[in-house]
């Protein structure tokens, strides 16, 4: 394993276990999906890079923009979330009630 | 320069952790900032300037221009940073997780460093230059349902902020 392997390794399972562990805000948790999405552009990157396999850099544009989507979708739904309920709390979104 | 590449991968590392650890909002979003430069710096570093730029502009400057503008929608009074109790409690435990990982993984290191080689019989392009402008000839079908994927992106996101009374999120 080298540096650069454990570096972007880590930094995935650090943005899953911060996605799974603290859910305050639900900006938090989507700056925790964008902080995944940037450790494995990274990652495919470093694959086409080492490997020179130049073919397969195209991968992650694609990654980058399907990325792109997630976050706009997720935001919008922050957006909505600010609007029914006045506060990005995911607490509040436990609850039945509005 | 083998210096400033470990420089740039703890940094990578470090960004992530300020991201993890739970603060405020804006100061996650500056810590994807740092982790988001800390990676070009480690992709360029590997030979890949042209995967670095985009990543620079598209990431750096898009995206994250997006998160740290509906940060205003998550305002509070008394925003937590990381030298906070409850804060600074996660960022010692995951860097003393990760002290422990990578001692476990420390004896099959080897330090390699893989780079795409610039100069190789007069080559005329970069690799990744030239794979990604490879997206547009081989790549074609993978390109119209990007294109497709974003547009469909586009009308959910109208349909999900379109109003309270109408659209796919209202109030009851």
């Amino acid at each position: 394993m080298t540096p650069v392997h454990f570096s972007f390794s880590s930094a995935f399972t650090l943005g899953l276990m911060g996605l799974a562990f603290h859910r305050t805000h639900l900006l938090s948790a989507l700056l925790c999906l964008e902080g995944m999405m940037l450790s494995l552009y990274i990652a495919l990157s470093l694959w086409c890079l080492q490997l020179e396999a130049t073919m397969f850099s195209a991968a992650p544009m694609l990654l980058l923009a399907f990325s792109a989507c997630e976050a706009s979708a997720g935001l919008a739904l922050l957006v909505a979330t600010a609007r029914t309920h006045g506060t990005d709390h995911l607490q509040n979104l436990n609850l039945l009630q509005c | 320069m083998f210096y400033v590449e470990i420089l740039s991968m703890l940094l990578l590392v470090l960004g992530l952790v300020a991201v993890a650890s739970n603060p405020a909002p804006y100061y996650a979003a500056l810590g994807l900032v740092l982790a988001a430069a800390a990676g070009c710096c480690v992709l360029v570093g590997h030979g890949g300037s042209f995967l670095s730029l985009v990543l620079f502009m598209i990431y750096l400057g898009g995206m994250l221009v997006v998160f740290a503008y509906s940060a205003a929608l998550a305002a509070e009074p008394y925003p937590e940073s990381w030298f906070d109790l409850s804060v600074f409690s996660y960022v010692v435990v995951y860097i003393l997780g990760l002290m422990v990982v990578g001692l476990c993984f420390f004896e099959g290191w080897y330090d390699g460093f893989w780079v795409v080689d610039e100069l190789k019989e007069f080559s005329l392009l970069r690799g990744d230059f030239g794979g990604v402008a490879l997206m547009y000839s081989l790549g074609g079908w993978v390109l119209v349902v990007c294109g497709w994927v974003l547009l469909l992106t586009l009308f959910v996101v109208l349909e999900l902020t379109r109003g309270l009374a109408r659209g796919a999120l209202r109030a009851v």
